[in-house]
């Protein structure tokens, strides 16, 4: 029998090209995500700055709970929002260990000048880490400041010197107390200075531990694990390289759900789309097989030559598609690295489990595919075979609308779940509703085909000759309608849910600032941010009302098991005035009770309902450096999106934020001032890199946090739609292809070539139309729970999207249908 | 072929004794469909085709002639009554028996996509031993092709061939495995006259060289006339027989026929 199979496909290479083409795209995105997986898994990135120390303790970038009791227990982890930092004190215990010769905290902060580029604050001891320093006059004391030689040369200062420099905690001028030779702009202040400066006294981003002479590595981190205990991890080799860059964990979780969550459902698509394609190339081949049935070819024979002529095409498609699947992840990986959310220096992992993996599921979907797709020619009687190779049966089996109406209540229920999840597991479990949907789209198409030829059939037959062809064909030919739907639903169902999500985000986000931010003036900075103070000094200025400084952070809070994500906003001053500048819309509960002990939040509505707390209830909360706290809620708001879905005072929040600096100072003018003169003296403050802005430019920072949300979920839908399309494009050729007989009996009878072509393209257009209408029904079905989990409200549809996919779609299926349609009638009618 | 089959023990009817008969068919009803809706194809058939004769099984459109085909080869299961094939009851028999059955001791010509179109001529030819995994027997297979005067086509594809030689292939392929009958289902139905003509030649040939036994649905009372008896079917049952026909006999007896099933106002549709 293998040389039957054999033959199949060396002959006759074009049947099997379609075959090929969804086996080839399928492996690629199988690659892609799988090495993403990979990536996720075995990221690391090798140590520079502490390339010299042996030994590093740094804080577990990981909030942990567990879950469950007993043999259910189970811990969950997740990265902390911002830099986790460790005591400083911890550095004395540390020297305390008899092999260690030093344990230096390495505290780094953002250090801005008028005329400099950003610098890196850093305090003095830690200039021991990098190995290379050699300096020029003396370690700073009380206002000095050691520079590096390329920074003071741009500033036009040698030693002795001054310069104005902005930290964190404040500004001031430094007088130049010696020069390094380091590479990086780096600005190192007294000890004790630094630890104020920072924003975060009394906390380190890490402790070098030296080891003294003699003493080898392994026995100097054992004794350095054994001075910090669990208060904080410690690391050697490559491991160091995650202390160094603790943002490693956040990227790592970030592929690995790439890799994972959505490579789950691009697996499941890519076995979804081989699976169809297979059963159309099986299915087109009917005639084939009933007359080998006819010459004595038992059903196990013909299932066994599909089988083998999977065996023969998949493993080559599949290695075809690795190539380009590895290609696709280090695009997306590079572009990951460009937009900062995977630390320069981590590595795409490109390893043989994805490949093989991948090869491994086409072959497995193909040879699934071709088992089940032969199954029922190879099984009925060749008689019937051979009638059914002209006339389709209308009716699918018992099973099949058992198991599609199973797949439709499995998305229904998926979609209720997805109400309940918040913006980041959204999407993974909107993808899971889509696609139980297409299961049930592809399992129940006969149906929906014949449904939707019967519908858009009665307006065809008023088209002339060519629509009411098209209209007979469609009706007649549901199943073959039905493989050219599917997958046209597909790429609207998936792009549409995954844009339309986005756009559904960024929408509500926009009304709510537009809603919620009342200030006449917002203060921005165009480098790392404004020191503290500024909101205090622009209070100051003359016409002004009051004056509150906003800082961005994030937290982790615990909602049904499992750690998510918040936003944090910090303000400044007195919690009764924030309503003169921020309205968040506050449901219960008051924003005057805020306390600058960080024994209190303000909480956003949706938040509140994920966590089943409201005022007066206690919130567990790990802020960006991983501390824990349980502050009382005294408010909750409804603009969270839009404003910070949490909300507590800046004193409360500003140590444990990745940088203490206040990202705007939202202004109120005094009544009759005017809004020109306020903007012009507030733009007098001496704040590097000061930007005064009417309202608007609050919603230009918080368009740049959803930016890297809107990127992923944007290549999410070009991965999974681009994916679709293709297989779309390639469904509609095989069809038109198989129709060359059918084509040459229109021509013999008299049809001309623009009838032909007429009937094609309503055929196309009842595809796409019954395809859109199906994929939207799709998308809309799972975008409103979910944009009730995260905005509260129904999902915003922005028309650009739905034109363009649209657009694309209609454009896809006409020219999916009239390129072969035009091959086949350059052929001559035989 | 006579031995051949006796070294058949599944061949062997309640008598013991090789049939006189290669196809007997007893009482065959074929009913599609259930209730009003049903149609009767065949509505009773008995008949008996002799070893080594050619027979030709005529009616008008929709006179059962297909489903009479189907079920006399296996294809298709009666509704009632029993076919036998070389003596033997097919009817009871399994779809692996009888798709065993189909490889060994039947041969078929269709109208039409009679050759797998990835198999060169001569795998095509071959494809029935093939698929029975016995070992291809490629010296026979150029002799039949020699015999249906493809002599050296062997090695092309279906696709390079002619309508006609394409037919004279298939039967290459019905008689390779010395079948007890070789069933054509209007196997000129798409040639022109000239074609159409060498390939009845053939057909003929094999009955009287080859000892084959052969049974054809036409509608062309030419390639009628080249059986030793015509059939006519009429509403899924017998309506007489012509032996040693003459065309024009043949033509006579069809319009008859079909004026007399189809009434005078559907005179034309019957072709």
């Amino acid at each position: 029998m293998n040389g039957l199979a054999r033959a199949s496909v060396r002959f006759r290479p074009a049947s099997f090209a379609g075959t090929f083409i969804a086996l080839l795209f399928a492996a690629a995105v199988v690659t892609a995500c799988g090495t993403m997986l990979q990536t996720g898994i075995t990221a690391h990135v090798a140590p520079v700055r502490y390339a010299h120390v042996p030994v590093v303790a740094a804080a577990d970038p990981q909030a942990r709970i567990t879950t469950g009791h007993g043999d259910n227990r189970d811990t969950e982890t997740a990265p902390f929002t911002d830099q986790p930092r460790l005591d400083t004190a911890l550095a004395r215990t540390i020297a305390a260990q008899p092999g260690v010769a030093a344990a230096v905290p390495d505290i780094a902060f953002p250090v801005q000048s008028a005329h400099l580029p950003p610098l890196t604050g850093r305090n003095w001891a830690a200039h021991a880490i990098d190995g290379a320093n050699t300096v020029r006059g003396h370690a700073p004391l009380a206002g000095e400041v050691v520079l590096d030689t390329a920074t003071a040369r741009a500033a036009g200062v040698g030693t002795g010197g001054t310069v104005a420099l902005t930290a964190p905690g404040g500004a001031r001028t430094y007088r130049v107390a010696g020069l390094t030779q380091e590479a990086a702009p780096t600005a190192y202040f007294a000890d004790t200075a630094a630890a104020t400066l920072s924003g975060h006294p009394g906390k380190a981003d890490a402790i070098a531990v030296f080891a003294r002479p003699g003493v080898p590595t392994d026995r100097l981190a054992g004794q350095t694990r054994q001075a910090v205990g669990t208060h904080a991890t410690v690391r050697t080799g490559d491991g160091r390289g995650e202390a160094e860059q603790p943002q490693l964990a956040t990227a790592r979780e970030m592929l690995t759900a790439i890799g994972g969550s959505f490579g789950g459902i691009a697996t499941a698509t890519a076995v979804f789309v081989v699976m169809g394609t297979v059963s159309l190339a099986v299915g087109q081949r009917g005639r084939e097989i009933a007359l080998l049935r006819a010459v004595g070819a038992t059903p196990r024979q013909i299932r066994r030559t599909v089988a083998t002529e999977a065996m023969l095409v998949a493993p080559l498609a599949g290695a075809a598609g690795i190539l380009p699947g590895v290609a696709l992840a280090r695009w997306w990986f590079d572009q990951l690295v460009d937009k900062g959310a995977v630390p320069r220096g981590a590595q795409l992992s490109v390893g043989w489990i994805p490949m093989v993996v991948a090869v491994g599921a086409g072959l497995l979907a193909s040879l699934a595919a071709g088992y089940l797709a032969a199954r029922r020619p190879s099984r009925a009687r060749p008689s019937q075979a051979l009638g059914e190779a002209a006339v389709e049966r209308r009716r699918p089996g018992v099973i099949r609308t058992v198991l599609g109406l199973a797949a439709t209540a499995g998305g229904c229920v998926l979609a209720s779940v997805a109400a309940h999840q918040t913006g980041d597991d959204a999407a993974s479990v909107a993808l899971g509703v889509v696609f139980s949907f297409m299961v049930a789209v592809a399992l129940l198409g006969p149906v929906v085909a014949w449904l939707a030829a019967i519908v858009l059939g009665l307006p065809l037959r008023a088209g002339g000759a060519p629509g009411a062809l098209a209209a007979a064909n469609t009706r007649a030919n549901a199943r073959r309608l039905a493989s050219a739907i599917t997958p046209i639903v597909l790429v609207t169902a998936f792009c549409g849910t995954l844009l339309c999500m986005q756009g559904t985000l960024t929408h509500t986000a926009r009304q709510q600032i537009r809603d919620g931010v009342v200030a006449d003036q917002v203060v921005g900075s165009g480098g790392a941010g404004l020191p503290a103070g500024t909101a205090e000094r622009a209070a100051r200025v003359p016409g002004v009302d009051t004056a509150v400084g906003v800082l961005r952070t994030g937290a982790l809070y615990r909602a049904s098991g499992s750690l998510n994500s918040a936003s944090v906003l910090g303000v400044s001053g007195d919690p009764h005035r924030l309503t003169t500048v921020l309205q968040p819309g506050v449901r219960s509960g008051s924003l005057g009770d805020l306390t600058g002990d960080g024994r209190t939040v303000a909480v956003d509505s949706l938040l509140a309902g994920t966590t089943h707390v409201k005022v007066g209830s206690s919130l567990t909360l790990w802020l960006g450096d991983g501390t824990q706290v349980r502050p009382r809620v005294v408010a909750v708001y409804e603009r969270g999106l839009g404003l910070g879905e949490l909300m507590m005072p800046r004193a409360a929040v500003a140590g444990h934020a990745a940088s203490a600096y206040d990202s705007q100072v939202l202004v109120h003018d005094r009544a009759g001032a005017h809004p020109a003169d306020v903007q012009r003296a507030l733009a007098r403050l001496d704040v590097p890199g000061l930007t005064v802005t009417d309202r608007a430019g609050y919603r230009a920072q918080t368009d740049k946090d959803l930016e890297l949300n809107a990127w992923a979920n944007r290549v999410m839908a070009i991965v999974l739609g681009g994916f679709a399309a293709v297989a779309a494009a390639n469904t509609l050729v095989m069809t038109v292809l198989d129709r060359r007989r059918e084509v040459a009996l229109l021509r013999l009878t008299g049809t001309t070539r623009r009838q032909v072509l007429g009937m094609l393209r309503w055929e196309a257009l009842v595809v796409a139309v019954s395809g859109l209408v199906l994929g939207g029904a799709i998308a809309w079905i799972t975008l409103i729970p979910i944009a009730r989990g995260t905005t509260g409200g129904s999902p915003y549809v922005p028309p650009g999207i739905v034109l363009a996919i649209a657009g694309g779609a209609l454009a896809l299926s006409l020219a999916a249908t009239a390129l072969p349609a035009r091959a086949l009638l350059s052929r001559p009618a035989r | 072929m006579a031995s051949r089959r006796s070294t058949k023990s599944t061949a062997r009817t309640d008598t013991d004794r090789p049939s006189p008969y290669a196809v007997e068919l007893r009482g065959v009803r074929r009913t599609y469909g259930r209730g009003d809706a049903a149609v009767h194809a065949l509505r009773g058939v008995d008949l008996a085709l002799p070893r080594r004769s050619f027979t030709a099984v005529m009616g008008p459109s929709g006179s059962g002639k297909s489903t009479f085909l189907q079920c006399a080869a296996g294809l298709d299961r009666p509704t009632a009554g029993q076919v036998v094939l070389g003596g033997r009851d097919i009817t009871g028999l399994s779809e692996n028996h009888l798709t065993k059955l189909r490889r060994s001791r039947i041969g078929f010509v269709f109208q039409s996509f009679n050759l797998l179109p990835s198999l060169t001529v001569q795998q095509n030819v071959l494809l029935p031993q093939r698929l029975a995994g016995v070992r291809p027997d490629r010296r026979r297979a150029a002799e039949l092709l020699g015999r249906v005067g493809l002599d050296g086509h062997g090695r092309r594809r279906p696709g390079q061939l002619s309508g006609g030689q394409q037919q004279r292939v298939a039967i290459a392929r019905a008689l390779i495995t010395d079948p007890e009958v070789i069933f054509a289902d209007e196997p000129t139905g798409a040639l022109d006259t000239g074609t159409a003509r060498e390939v009845l030649g053939l057909l003929r040939h094999a009955v009287d060289a080859l000892g084959a036994t052969v049974v054809m649905v036409t509608h062309d009372p030419v390639a009628a006339s080249y059986a030793d008896r015509v059939l006519f079917l009429a509403d899924g049952e017998l309506a007489g027989e012509l032996a040693d026909p003459e065309p024009t006999a043949v033509a006579d007896r069809m319009v008859a026929l079909t004026a007399s099933t189809a009434g005078p106002g559907r005179l034309g549709a019957a072709a």
